[in-house]
């Protein structure tokens, strides 16, 4: 009886061991408190890095995480990585991807599971000092294009600490054929000509939706927001000043919540456009693949998207790639200008407690070789960000039009100095709102306004 | 008789050591992670900065949110709508299966089919039949003659909840049906015929010897199908995303939002909100049945 109840609390102990032993943090240290334990994080990354450097010294393979949420770059990456890790004996990249990258990445920092590189890049995260400052690699800035660097670069610190690899795009895609054939010659770039572009169509093919929009996705009517409304502000403002404003909340120059102001405005534009049936009638339930199927098929004549939307409509219909047009956003407030987004894409910020910072160094200046830089711009269908690197990003017809679009309106980037309670989803979430008749224009301009210092 | 107690006490402390391993993985994952939630809703985490304490601030904002007590308001609709007809269909379900019919197991494979496939997928699969102008819903009335029977069911706040609710019934009612199930073969049959000899229709039969005998399985799929449905969060992501806006958003999706939206210790605080809205209405079922069984 004895030996069977030593045996079970044997047994007992082993099992309870393994169940636990998951349960620790990979490199086998207790979970770190991230709600406080910021210094104590700091110390055991300074100790780590100690260890690793004596770990380099001693010749011992070093292994490096990259954290990813493109899942369009994922093939060329891992054949990239492929090639590093050939090239030499010891540095081993690998990457994972994880679809909800943005929100994982605040479990990896509060569990104290960092990645050694990562493409995801927060406001917050960098005013608590997470990520490297990687001002000094001049190798890499002296090769970048300004505008680019610009927007790489830190408002509040003016240090940089992730290099945009990409230049992304993004505007209204619009049927060229089917314009030609209403004898539409030119994109208008105001307003009151756009809608009355869309009325044209209707009027003409009453079986084409003028514009569809996919509002059952929150990210794209948050796109909207983020590149019209703010886009005017970002066109009025300038593009520093318009980041200090929104970091520094100055509602004075923002204006969100007046009644004629960015959001009022915008918000009685789109009201009047499905109101007088100018979007497809199922806004709020539509969705990105039915906005491809409905383009390829001629069933609508324009979306308004980024530059990743071209694969998927060249990989449904591979015909339409003369057919594709693009134009900025027209002009929607009084004396402003049409815009168009050109921002920084396909970031990488190092962790500021990497134990590797110098392989990381070794392997980013793998990544951003021309040659591999030329294979992933034409996957990821944007263009490069290096000045040294020309790749085939985009059929020569819509590459002519994005370089055009680019030409006649005001560039603005994105707005990455959004309040951190406060995301891009909401913001389109509230959108839906209008649409399905939640708040009157004023309304929706007061509860964005509201959302928006509430998220601060 | 000594010995047999002894024995006895061996045997129980035996059986303890072997639920180590389980108590552990509770400890873990249950027990350290309410304990730590505790802590952390008295605090303005956001999952970035350092927490600072902040009080029971968290739950005073609660009660200022507006779109909180809308998603509280959507979240008891649904249960107002869900729960009951939950146990009402597998009830129904329970009973049909217990009868004597050709092609009983295939019918029973149907009905407890879609509670073994995930809710997110069971939504999407919805959603696909459901979307207005392109469901497969839709070109059925086109084929019968009458797009015009199909509406934008997902597009406003009413319909919307109706359709989450039917859904959420229709996938989870065989799980309530197979707890009935197991209550109605319990029950024997003698007492039925007792019943019938007496005089007793089956209306009678079904109130006065199937309702009471059934008591616990009510019990058990009346506080399941609460708790389930006052914190439904899936089949909802998939078949509205909360929407139009934050009109079907429930608690337990608004709690996701705000953890991940850089208010973590507001979501803490909220959870812990919702957990007594489930314990009210849980602990006063239970009461009322179990001293409804004593009676």
């Amino acid at each position: 009886m004895r030996r069977k109840k030593v045996t079970a609390l044997f047994l007992a102990a082993v099992m309870t061991a393994g169940i636990l032993t998951g349960c620790g943090d990979a490199a086998g240290q207790p979970v770190k408190d991230n709600g406080a334990g910021t210094q104590a994080q700091d110390d055991a990354g300074a100790q780590d890095k100690q260890e690793a450097a004596q770990k380099t010294d001693s010749g011992e393979k070093v292994n490096i995480k990259l954290f990813t949420g493109k899942i369009e770059t994922i093939d060329v990456m891992n054949e990239i990585i492929d090639d590093f890790n050939k090239s030499q004996d010891r540095i081993t990249v690998e990457q994972e991807y994880q679809k909800d990258a943005s929100n994982i990445i605040k479990v990896k920092f509060a569990s104290g599971e960092v990645p050694d590189i990562m493409t995801t890049y927060e406001q917050g995260f960098v005013d608590e000092g997470k990520y490297m400052d990687i001002s000094d690699q001049s190798a890499w800035w002296d090769r970048m294009s300004p505008d680019m660097k610009a927007a790489c670069t830190d408002v509040k610190t003016g240090k940089t600490y992730r290099v945009c690899t990409n230049m992304t795009m993004a505007g209204f895609f619009y049927n060229k054929e089917m314009f030609n054939e209403l004898g539409i010659a030119e994109f208008p770039d105001q307003w009151d000509e756009f809608e009355a572009m869309l009325t044209k169509i209707k009027t003409e093919k009453p079986d084409v939706v003028p514009w569809f929009i996919f509002g059952s996705e929150a990210w794209h009517l948050g796109h909207l927001i983020e590149f019209i409304p703010h886009g005017y502000v970002k066109s009025e403002l300038g593009t520093i000043e318009a980041k200090k404003a929104m970091l520094e909340n100055r509602q004075e120059e923002l204006k969100f919540g007046d009644s004629d102001g960015p959001m009022a405005v915008f918000a009685t534009r789109m009201k009047a456009l499905q109101d007088k049936g100018l979007i497809n009638e199922d806004v709020l339930t539509a969705t990105n693949d039915n906005c491809v199927q409905d383009f390829v098929s001629g069933k609508t004549a324009m979306f308004s998207n980024g530059m990743w939307a071209i694969s998927s409509v060249l990989e449904a219909s591979p015909e339409m790639a003369d057919k594709i047009g693009f134009a900025p956003y027209p002009a929607y407030m009084p004396g402003s200008s049409p815009v168009v987004l050109s921002a920084e894409d396909s970031g990488y910020a190092i962790s500021a407690t990497t134990e590797h910072k110098e392989e990381c160094i070794e392997f980013m200046n793998f990544l951003f070789l021309p040659e591999n830089q030329q294979k992933y711009c034409e996957v990821a269908k944007a263009p490069s960000a290096f000045q040294d690197v020309t790749a085939n990003w985009a059929p020569e017809a819509v590459a002519d039009e994005v370089a055009a679009a680019l030409e006649n309106a005001v560039n603005i980037g994105y707005t990455n100095e959004k309040p951190a309670g406060f995301s891009g989803d909401d913001a389109g979430r509230m959108l839906q709102g209008l649409f399905a008749g939640q708040y009157t224009p004023e309304q929706f301009a007061q509860a964005y306004a509201d959302a928006w210092n509430d998220g601060i | 008789m000594g010995k047999e107690c002894d024995m006895k006490s061996r045997k129980i402390g035996l059986h303890q050591f072997m639920a180590v391993p389980a108590f552990a993985l509770y400890a873990v994952f249950f027990i350290y992670p309410l304990i730590k939630g505790i802590g952390l809703c008295f605090t303005d985490w956001d999952g970035i900065k350092a927490a600072h304490f902040v009080g029971l601030k968290n739950f005073i904002d609660f009660f200022h949110d507006q779109r909180a007590l809308s998603d509280i308001k959507t979240t008891v609709l649904f249960t107002l709508g869900s729960a009951p007809l939950l146990n009402i269909v597998g009830l129904l379900y329970a009973l049909l299966m217990n009868s004597d019919f050709k092609g009983k197991s295939i019918a029973r494979m149907c009905i407890y089919m879609p509670a073994i496939i995930s809710p997110l997928i069971m939504g999407y699969i919805w959603y696909f039949l459901l979307q207005p102008g392109r469901g497969f819903l839709y070109y059925f009335f086109e084929g019968l003659g009458h797009p015009e029977w199909f509406g934008n069911w997902m597009g406003s706040y009413g319909s919307a909840l109706l359709v989450i609710i039917l859904v959420n019934v229709w996938q989870y009612a065989g799980m309530t049906m197979v707890i009935y199930l197991a209550g109605l073969q319990g029950i024997s049959k003698e007492l039925y015929e007792a019943a019938t000899i007496d005089g007793a229709r089956w209306i009678d039969s079904f109130l006065h010897v199937t309702m009471p005998l059934l008591g616990p399985s009510i019990r058990i799929n009346v506080i399941t199908n609460i708790i389930g449905s006052l914190s439904v969060f899936d089949i909802v992501m998939s078949l509205t995303g909360g929407g139009p806006g934050y009109q079907t958003e429930t608690l337990s999706i608004y709690i996701m939002r705000m953890c991940y939206g850089s208010k973590t210790g507001y979501s803490v605080a909220v959870a812990i909100i919702l957990f007594l809205i489930v314990l009210v209405p849980v602990a006063a079922s239970s009461w009322l049945m179990r001293k409804k069984e004593e009676d």
